[in-house]
């Protein structure tokens, strides 16, 4: 599947479907799913609204439990943890980048970013480090006092960003990142995350269904009616400019 | 996520609803002052029966008498109050003291001065066990026969029968240094035309000295001399001879020296009172104390306090549900940041922690305030109350209307809380249950 590289994968979805109920009628979101995805990639899974991507990516966040089949994470099999077990494999592995930011309106760009390492128990003056460089890193060095209402949506991503990447987890989801932005943000924001990951050789995960965003991935799955379609790796022309 | 951090973010949670906060905290407020203010009322009340049958007489002293035969039951036998049943009660576990007592009506001489004294005989050698306090002079001890002791009031009560006001400048009687003539002949002293039978034998008349005069107790004490009953059993029975002598045979009562009619009896520790005069009457006598009085007070108080304390807890009721009421709403408003914490790897503890917080942190202000407002409101009302009068009754001098004991401001608090954690569980339960992936969707 990942064309003969023998790379150790960090997530595996094995015959991973999902079905919801709803009245006496079933929906099929997903229905047989097979994917492994190597340590340090960027993978994009690319498709149109109602494909299944989002509850794809759901499932492998733990934020929700396949129907049937297994998916394996670092070797831990996550449907079958308890909801406390997953909060702190959260804590522990994973970061988030929303469409819609969610950032805590309360919260200054500084605490919005180090909350993660909040839940983790992280003392004060650790986790404060630890966000400015990350704020700094995202280009927001100067706005760290900032409440989200106080800043634009391009920045309240990379405060978004910024959270995602605090506890470097070895894995970041991120839910169409740039679904609310205009395109030259877009740009902005996609090198980031790219660049970022890149760096600490984490794993994104990128659901979205715009192709060109797709573009910056090194694989792209494609989803259709709940079944993978395709795998294509891209292909990276030195120099290119997106 | 450490304890520091739930508590840093609750209160900027509350911060950030401050009208909301308060007017919830408000209802607390009114809550547990309610409650407070109503308990104090009946607290006082308490207090004030407690003092009041304390300035009756001592709460751990038992009045013990002689049963003539009227034990309800209809047993007619009667059982003798005599120096060995005296002992049998001193026996008994719980008795720090006992003492025959004895009633007697004397007349009393001191110079020019006469005076209607009624003398109880006690035993000399327990006087100072019966919370008697001394004003000036000093108690009865062993050794003394024809000693008395005088209450706070007796020396009012002396005149001069030769003035022609009846009560003439009492507070020159000096009854422990001048010389005192006790007699059961009341005439004696009088001006001679009150004097009716002169060809009577002469009453016996004895030479006493008073040593004592005791502290104003408010109670019967004051009224009342006290001397040594074997003497004063001797002089009344010689005094008694001589009056069946003069009245041809008339009986003055024959009573034999070791026989009593009344008995006192002090017992250690208040608690035991009720106990040790259960063992009395089971010995075959009537047995009386202040706290049979005191306990009926207290039925009575006691179904107030229920009464007043279930108004205020109706208060609290409201406010423990204005509690529910806004962390739910809350909840609703913060849903998606809920759900947030929950996708960042916030742990359920921590989430219902948060919560139970805040909730709880209403409840403990709450508390805190309605304890001010309530020690302000009992102020406002001590003073205003006394002058009112007498509007919830019994308010002797220095009486309060209403007392906020340290237990009572403590126990509200701790009350105030739990109601708030109480009320705050369900939502804290709601908060930690939601869906993440519901909280974040995106509309």
């Amino acid at each position: 599947m990942i064309g003969g590289d023998i790379i150790e994968s960090i997530i595996t979805i094995k015959d991973v479907s999902k079905i919801y109920r709803v009245g006496t009628e079933k929906v099929v979101a997903l229905e047989c799913i097979n994917l492994e995805i190597p340590k340090g990639e960027i993978c994009c899974i690319l498709g149109t609204s109602g494909s299944g991507k989002s509850t794809l990516l759901n499932l492998m966040a733990g934020l929700e439990r396949p129907t049937t089949g297994s998916i394996v994470i670092k070797g831990k099999n996550i449907e079958k943890m308890s909801e406390n077990g997953l909060a702190r494999f959260r804590q522990k592995n994973v970061g988030f980048i929303f469409q819609s930011y969610n950032l805590l309106p309360s919260l200054t760009a500084l605490e919005n970013v180090s909350l993660p390492l909040v839940f983790r128990g992280v003392s004060k003056k650790i986790r404060n480090q630890r966000a400015k460089k990350l704020l700094e890193q995202v280009g927001l060095g100067t706005r760290m006092n900032h409440k989200p209402n106080q800043m634009s949506g391009g920045q309240q991503q990379r405060v978004g960003i910024a959270r995602a990447f605090v506890a470097n987890p070895d894995i970041i989801f991120a839910d169409e990142p740039t679904g609310n932005l205009d395109s030259k943000t877009t740009v902005e924001i996609m090198n980031l995350i790219t660049n970022l990951a890149r760096e600490n050789n984490q794993t994104l995960i990128i659901v979205t269904h715009d192709v060109n965003i797709a573009k910056y991935a090194d694989r792209i799955v494609y989803i259709f009616d709940g079944n993978i379609k395709k795998i294509e790796k891209t292909v990276k022309v030195e120099g290119e400019v997106i | 996520m450490n304890s520091i951090d739930v508590i840093s973010m609750g209160l900027r949670n509350m911060w950030r609803r401050k009208t909301r906060t308060i007017l919830t905290v408000l209802g607390v407020i009114i809550g547990t002052s309610s409650i407070v203010i109503m308990l104090s009322l009946g607290i006082a009340m308490n207090e004030n029966f407690k003092k009041e049958v304390e300035s009756m007489g001592s709460l751990n002293i038992i009045e013990v008498s002689r049963n003539y035969g009227m034990r309800e039951g209809g047993s007619t036998k009667e059982v003798k109050l005599d120096d060995k049943a005296i002992a049998k009660i001193g026996a008994i576990e719980g008795v720090e003291a006992v003492t025959p007592l004895e009633f007697t009506y004397w007349k009393f001489g001191a110079g020019k001065y006469v005076g209607h004294v009624s003398v109880i005989g006690i035993d000399t050698k327990v006087m100072d066990k019966f919370n008697f306090e001394i004003e000036e002079g000093r108690l009865l001890d062993e050794s003394d026969t024809n000693a008395v002791v005088f209450g706070s009031y007796i020396p009012e009560m002396f005149y001069n029968p030769k003035s022609s006001y009846y009560y003439d400048s009492s507070s020159s009687v000096k009854l422990i240094s001048d010389k005192l003539i006790m007699t059961m002949n009341m005439d004696y002293g009088e001006r001679r035309s009150r004097q009716s039978s002169s060809n009577t034998e002469k009453l016996p008349e004895y030479k006493v000295k008073g040593v004592g005069i005791l502290k104003q107790s408010a109670g019967e004490t004051d009224y009342n001399a006290y001397m040594n009953i074997k003497y004063l059993k001797k002089i009344q029975e010689e005094s008694n001879r001589a009056r069946s002598r003069n009245s041809r045979g008339w009986d003055y009562g024959e009573s034999s020296s070791d026989s009593y009619n009344n008995a006192m009896v002090k017992v250690k520790d208040i608690n035991n009172v009720k106990e040790v005069q259960e063992k009395i009457k089971d010995m075959g006598f009537n047995a009386f104390s202040l706290t049979d009085i005191l306990e009926s007070m207290q039925k009575t108080s006691a179904s107030i306090q229920a009464i007043l304390g279930g108004i205020g807890a109706v208060s609290l009721l409201v406010a423990a549900l204005g509690i529910t009421n806004t962390m739910i709403m809350s909840i609703y408003e913060r849903t998606r940041e809920i759900g947030v914490m929950k996708v960042l790897g916030a742990e359920l503890g921590s989430i219902r922690r948060l919560f139970l917080f805040e909730a709880g942190l209403i409840g403990f202000m709450g508390g805190i305030l309605g304890i001010g407002f309530s020690l302000a409101v009992s102020l406002i009302l001590n003073k205003a109350g006394l002058s009112l009068g007498n509007f919830f009754g019994y308010m002797g001098e220095g009486s309060k209307v209403s007392v906020i004991p340290l237990w009572l401001m403590l126990a509200s608090v701790a009350f105030a809380t739990l109601i708030g954690l109480v009320s705050g569980y369900y939502p804290a339960r709601r908060a930690m249950k939601l869906s993440a992936l519901e909280a974040i969707k995106t509309e």
